[in-house]
């Protein structure tokens, strides 16, 4: 079995991120107070050449095509898909059947309201479920400000590293990067000891305990980056798996341990084409874990890093005043207050 | 002996008028009479007096008058806590507002959409049907905001990479905020 070494796996998935085949899209949701969504796609590329679509949309949506030329002369392809969608449920079915390009991922939406007599609370999310099953979540490697800055969009970034504290951002940039580098290391370490352990189980029903492995899962990390360039020759060899468990344990399950390392490769090299995703709440907006403009439109960055170990969540919340409850509550306040001071009138 | 007949038979023909009753030609003539008149008695057409009372009977019951009175606290004890609550919350992410000019640009026509869709809220005072202003001049609008946009994007690069002018600029930033009131 030809294996992948790791190194080459996150340079895949970097290349994957920087690829530039994919259209630039956007994703705006108007999230109406019944419920209903008005989505809107907007596709932009370089060439007039849409064949892989990072959100899912049909013959049922009324697309538009047309053509911007920019200031420098360069000829930009937009695609624009617009429906209203009843409620999330039907979100839900068109990402359910999605063979588009990012089919691989699991999306969701979600959409409550509740009532609080004076304003009724809108939330409305979309949910990228993990990838990994037993990878590690991203705020253990990273401190707030890192993680502020690793979920931030990438114009935001580019921007901050350009600008007047450009040097403070790159070196943030450089840290993230390098914890990130570690955190996709105990990834796929912690995932294919995860499922080697079970596969072992399944072989002689007791096989190798994941408490045992655990323990020497940094040990196992160092290894990795250690043979990193002969990764590939060393696990045919079988040479890592013996520093992993030992050699009479490594001859026994070397079936095994190949699945499971294929397990985890399939899982942790997803292909998956980023966009971004934005939403308009109904009323005023309360909360969020979005960025937001100074129109108070949301913005998320759409990666894959960002649901491998953990369900990525952009949500946002609203309130919107009722207009007849507050009314109600004044008519009845002063019918309160007014029965109050007749009756203070007449007792004096 | 006469006085005491005559005085005797008086007696008897008064008694006899006491005892038997009148005698009515049309009586549906006098009913009608008293319904007149009865009718023709001025009513007050609005007792102030006892409409406050009816309406504000519960006043002079206890626990009526308590539990109106402790609903009315909690009302807009609710009140005070939801408002400050999304004051918060609205402060709190105004704060979090980010200014990012190459990804939070929309492009002409989304803007558009989102413009009459703000316009349009029922909320707003005023229908769709009002707006005299053209989709055109809209993107006429927001095109020349964009391009201010791009320009003082330009101008910043310019002020930042410029030691001098980022200390002018810098200078009067600081004195802006001395004067600024916050609303």
């Amino acid at each position: 079995m030809k294996m992948k070494p790791i190194r080459l796996i996150i340079m895949m998935i970097l290349m994957m991120v920087i690829s530039c085949d994919e259209p630039e899209t956007v994703v705006s949701n108007y999230v109406h107070s019944d419920g209903s969504v008005t989505r809107k796609i907007e596709m932009r590329s370089a060439k007039n050449n849409f064949k892989t679509f990072q959100v899912p949309f049909d013959n049922t949506w009324t697309v538009k095509d047309s053509i911007e030329i920019s200031a420098k002369g360069d000829t930009v392809w937009i695609k624009r898909a617009e429906k209203l969608f009843k409620n999330v449920e039907e979100i839900n079915l068109v990402y359910k059947l999605d063979t588009g390009a990012n089919k691989i991922a699991s999306r969701h939406a979600g959409f409550s309201k509740r009532f609080k007599w004076f304003n009724t609370e809108f939330r409305f999310s979309e949910t990228i479920d993990k990838q990994l099953s037993f990878g590690y979540p991203v705020r253990q490697f990273l401190n707030d400000e890192e993680l502020k800055y690793f979920y931030s969009p990438e114009s935001v970034k580019s921007e901050k590293e350009h600008g007047s504290d450009s040097l403070k951002f790159r070196a943030l940039g450089d840290s993230i990067n390098h914890k990130t580098d570690r955190w996709a290391y105990k990834n796929i370490i912690s995932e294919w000891i995860g499922e080697f352990t079970k596969l072992t189980e399944l072989k002689d029903g007791k096989g190798i305990s994941v408490g045992s492995l655990k323990t020497h899962e940094d040990d196992m990390v160092k290894v990795v980056k250690k043979y990193d360039k002969t990764f590939d020759s060393l696990w045919a060899k079988g040479e890592i798996l013996k520093e992993f468990i030992g050699e009479t344990d490594a001859l026994k399950y070397k079936t095994e341990a190949d699945s499971a390392l294929s397990y985890a490769e399939k899982h942790f090299l997803i292909d998956f084409k980023k966009y971004s995703l934005r939403i308009v709440m109904p009323g005023k907006l309360t909360g969020t874990n979005g960025f937001i403009d100074s129109s108070k439109v949301l913005l998320w960055p759409v990666d894959s890093d960002y649901f491998m170990t953990e369900p990525y969540e952009m949500w946002a919340e609203s309130k919107m005043p009722n207009t007849w409850a507050w009314i109600v509550s004044g008519f009845f306040l002063l019918f309160v207050i007014t029965g109050v001071i007749i009756r203070i009138i007449k007792k004096g | 002996m006469t006085m005491i007949m005559e005085s005797e038979k008086y007696n008897k023909i008064l008694n006899v008028l006491r005892v038997s009753k009148p005698v009515l030609d049309s009586t549906e003539d006098i009913e009608k009479e008293v319904i007149k008149r009865i009718s023709k008695v001025k009513k007050p057409i609005f007792n102030l007096s006892e409409v406050i009372d009816s309406l504000f009977g519960w006043v002079y019951i206890g626990w009526v008058r308590r539990t109106l009175i402790s609903a009315s606290v909690l009302l807009v004890m609710i009140f005070i806590y939801q408002q400050g609550v999304m004051l918060k919350q609205i402060n709190f992410l105004s704060r979090q507002i980010i200014d990012n000019r190459e990804e939070m640009r929309f492009s002409t026509e989304q803007q558009v959409e989102k413009l009459l869709m703000e316009y349009k809220k029922p909320r707003r005072g005023f229908s769709s049907r009002s707006i005299t202003i053209s989709e055109k001049q809209i993107k006429e609008l927001l095109d020349s905001v964009n391009d201010v946009k791009t320009k003082y994007k330009d101008l910043m690069d310019i002020i930042q990479n410029n030691p001098e002018l980022k200390k002018l600029y810098d200078d009067k930033l600081i004195e802006n905020s001395r004067t600024k009131i916050k609303l």
